[in-house]
């Protein structure tokens, strides 16, 4: 139906671990979480004036299903996601700088071991209920997601940690948070929008109860979904009187119905209907993201277990072109590093370009001439991975390697984390999170670790700098850790996707931001 | 007019004969066509039943590499379906819920199937009784008027727009439709069907003229070409001949004396037709977010809801053999020779 290769937003049931998972995330900021301002009321976004109270909202998301949750802890595509932001707030917030923010917690602050942490509650905030918000319905909130025999999306890393012996609800405001080992970084943990807190830590699918600044209406899974303005919301209250979301399994239908004007905002608008968008008078919402499709060498496999080869072919990509033409040109370029949104991330290593002289000069080294591989890729990984692969075959043969693409289907079976050489899918996460999930061993926390990497001293930089409170120390850590990589890592990272959204010209308030779609799916700051 | 009344009228004069021997034939045949029905839908049911519950392992296939780490939930999917139980209880117990209305739970939201799929169900009926009430007028029309023609002008022009409508995929005219209509050109009508929670497409009557009109566009020319063909055949015949030399105006010649003879293959195709649209046009339904049997079967099938799946195949299955059924009780009524024969 659609020529065009387009950005899917499908997740695959792999790249929901992935999403989940353990929570995005190290921190940027201070630990010290005092009470900063919400920024006040919402910015200037589309159009100028002021931003006029009332109306509704019809927000058409991508996907969605039969499968469709308001769960407030299992969300899964992005109408799930969209739904979820408005329903219910975690402690903190990521904000659109992917900074951290106070929310439902005034302060999030650790011991100086960073074993013991101290959540001290917002005052006034209540439910949709009536009901305020006390550090008894967070703490049951955190034990469902952390649950050590069936963790949640958010919760796989918390339940390893948190000491539920210890842990405590102190008052009415205050939760004692006690871990089994120091972890400068839970404060990050308790940002994701998979950790809305809810009463008593009970989710009723009947009667959803958040604290967001919309309250639940109607859910029907797979079709719409309405909300209203809750009055007593303790930020600043939503401009719209009523929010829909409407699920859309197709991008053409989408993008002609907020054409046709019958929806207000879409997230991950492909690449391909920009123009069309703008031409048509359109808003299109551009944000800085995080989220890669590597290529992945097994460094304990011939014949990337040579560091010569691994590092011959990151020379081979000429990375601008992968981001033009699987990208359409909307991304950023990468550097053999994840993480890029982390403030410890290393922008101080030289960036790498393509140099097939160097690259053939270091396959004759390591007596690899006339190479031959082979790069198992997929369409589950999602739509940038086939066109990057056949790209990079194409630009390997400049330096005599012959690399055979072999799309499987699915590739996410029984052979995934054995490939050679392959891809991967990834989300935007901070650097010790990722670390850990990507490049330890499984035992060790290392899910999804492709490459088979095993370096004892880049693990001790990164255990080192996950209980580390001091900021800058930590950012050191994390800094000599990325060299490693950098230097001898089976990751060969290209660049990073940019979040494309789109909205109607009558749209006001929405900000790019480099965590969620449309600003975080804050409609609380929307007008119409 | 006087002389019509004179022709061999085809409906009236070959009634089937009365008496006992004739109703009871009637009734035996009827009998034996929903016989007939009733055996095709239990063989569809073993195929359907074997194609999703017994081929493979649909707890292996839903859970995937969680199969071994996650055992809470395999043994809940397993208790659901059944696994432990011989095939051939699993398939009774299903069968049994089928005949009695309880299509299961589905295992995507665990709610109950029917409860999800009625209304899917009711709006492609809808949708498919409101395109079939303006196709086949439309198809008739078309065909008498270019069979008037025949070999003329309008006939060619007919003729060869016919040809390029059923050449173009029915989602082609959709996109083409709804950028006339809605995005690019005009903006008249909705671009997508957005229903208000627990209500109707047909709500905003309005969002369902480009899905009619993108249905009726790609099933026109088919039935159109079809019964053209068949007029022209009739018109060349010879008692056609003879009505036109007895003087009868042209026009009632077509219209007593060809179409009738001319309505059965077009009857059959317009069956066809429509079970193939109540059969769920995923790429429409798709393309006007139109909330349809089609995109729930393939979200259902992605999510290897196997309850979901059964039950939509099986009321796709029931369309067919209903929609046929009726076309060949309506065709046999229509064709004397076929009536006598049963009749006697």
């Amino acid at each position: 139906m659609n020529q065009n290769p387009r950005p899917s937003f499908e997740l695959s049931r792999r790249q929901l671990l992935r999403y989940s998972g353990i929570g995005v995330a190290a921190v940027a900021g201070s630990s010290f979480l005092t009470a900063c301002g919400e920024d006040g009321g919402g910015g200037g976004g589309g159009g100028g004036g002021p931003q006029a109270s009332g109306g509704t909202l019809i927000h058409g998301a991508t996907g969605g299903g039969a499968k469709d949750t308001i769960d407030p802890h299992q969300p899964v595509t992005a109408a799930d996601i969209a739904r979820v932001c408005n329903l219910y707030e975690p402690l903190l917030f990521w904000n659109n700088n992917y900074e951290l923010e106070a929310a439902l917690a005034e302060s999030v602050e650790p011991s100086a071991d960073a074993k013991t942490w101290t959540v001290t509650m917002r005052q006034g905030a209540t439910f949709h209920n009536g009901q305020p918000v006390t550090a008894e319905d967070a703490w049951l909130s955190i034990r469902r997601v952390a649950d050590p025999k069936a963790p949640l999306s958010a919760g796989g890393q918390l339940s390893q940690i948190i000491d539920f012996e210890s842990s405590k609800v102190v008052d009415e405001a205050t939760l004692q948070i006690v871990l089994n080992t120091p972890y400068a970084i839970l404060d990050s943990l308790l940002a994701e929008y998979t950790l809305g807190i809810i009463p008593g830590g009970e989710f009723d699918p009947a009667n959803p109860v958040g604290t967001g600044a919309f309250a639940y209406e109607s859910f029907e899974a797979g079709k719409t979904s309405t909300f209203t303005k809750y009055a007593d919301y303790w930020g600043d209250a939503a401009f719209l009187d009523e929010l829909v979301i409407q699920d859309f399994a197709d991008d053409n239908a989408k993008v002609n119905a907020l054409q046709a004007n019958q929806i207000q905002t879409l997230d991950n608008l492909p690449y391909n209907l920009i123009d069309t968008i703008k031409g048509a008078g359109g808003g299109v919402l551009e944000a800085q993201g995080g989220q890669w499709t590597p290529f992945t060498m097994r460094v304990d496999q011939a014949p990337f277990n040579d560091v010569r080869v691994r590092q011959a072919f990151r020379l081979i990509v000429d990375r601008q072109a992968m981001i033009d033409q699987t990208l359409s040109g909307y991304g950023s370029l990468g550097n053999d590093l994840y993480a890029p949104l982390d403030t410890a991330y290393a922008s101080d290593l030289p960036q790498r370009e393509q140099d097939i002289d160097q690259a053939k000069s270091l396959l004759a080294q390591a007596g690899a001439e006339g190479l031959q591989v082979e790069l198992f890729t997929g369409d589950d990984i999602g739509s940038v991975a086939v066109p990057a692969a056949n790209l990079f075959a194409e630009q390997a043969k400049a330096a005599g390697v012959e690399v055979k693409v072999t799309k499987k289907t699915p590739f996410y079976d029984d052979d995934y984390l054995s490939y050679t050489f392959a891809q991967d899918f990834w989300n935007t996460r901070n650097y010790i999170p990722q670390a850990v999930v990507g490049t330890f061993p499984p035992e060790q926390g290392g899910t999804y670790n492709e490459t088979h990497w095993d370096n004892q001293e880049h693990r001790d930089l990164v255990n080192a700098a996950a209980k580390e409170v001091d900021e800058a120390r930590r950012a050191e850590l994390i800094r000599d850790a990325q060299e490693i990589e950098y230097n001898e890592g089976g990751l060969i990272i290209w660049g990073f996707r940019n979040q494309i959204d789109a909205h109607a010209s009558n749209v006001q308030g929405l900000e790019p931001s480099k965590y969620l779609p449309l600003g975080n799916y804050k409609f609380s700051k929307v007008s119409v | 007019m006087t002389q019509v009344a004179t022709l061999p009228d085809p409906l009236a004069e070959v009634a089937p004969p009365r008496g006992r021997s004739g109703g009871a034939a009637w009734g035996l045949w009827l009998a034996r066509r929903l016989g007939l029905a009733a055996l095709t839908m239990w063989l569809v049911s073993v195929l359907v039943f074997v194609a999703t519950a017994a081929l493979g392992d649909p707890v292996r296939a839903i859970l995937g590499r969680d199969y071994d780490s996650n055992v809470a939930r395999r043994q809940q999917l397993e208790d659901q379906l059944g696994v432990g139980d011989s095939l051939v209880s699993r398939y009774l117990d299903w069968l049994g819920g089928l005949v009695t209305g309880d299509l299961g739970t589905s295992l995507a939201n665990q709610q109950p199937v029917w409860g999800q799929i009625s209304s899917t169900v009711t709006n492609t009926l809808v949708l498919v009784l409101l395109s079939a009430l303006v196709m086949i007028p439309l198809a008739f029309g078309i065909a008498m008027i270019s069979a008037h023609f025949r070999r003329k002008r309008p006939d060619t022009v007919i003729q060869t727009v016919l040809l390029a409508l059923a050449g173009v995929p029915e989602f082609v005219t959709g996109i083409l439709l709804v950028a006339l209509f809605s995005t690019s050109v005009f903006n008249i009508f909705p671009a997508v069907t957005l229903v208000a929670p627990g209500g109707s497409p047909w709500d905003e009557p309005k969002g369902m003229v480009l899905p009619v009109a993108t249905l009726v566009l790609a099933v026109t020319p088919y039935v159109s070409r079809i019964v053209r063909a068949t007029l022209l055949e009739v018109l060349d015949s010879d008692y056609v001949e003879l009505a036109r030399l007895k003087g009868i105006p042209e026009p009632v010649v077509m219209r007593r004396h060809a179409l009738l003879n001319a309505i059965v293959p077009g009857i059959q195709v317009i069956a066809l037709q429509l079970a193939w649209l109540a059969g769920g046009v995923v790429l429409v339904e798709t393309l006007f977010a139109y909330p349809g049997v089609g995109k729930q079967l393939v979200d259902s099938v992605r999510n290897h809801d196997v309850p979901m799946v059964q039950a939509l195949s099986m009321i796709i299955a029931g369309v067919y053999i209903v929609v046929n059924l009726v076309a060949d009780v309506l065709s046999i009524l229509l064709t004397p020779r076929a009536r006598t024969a049963i009749s006697s």
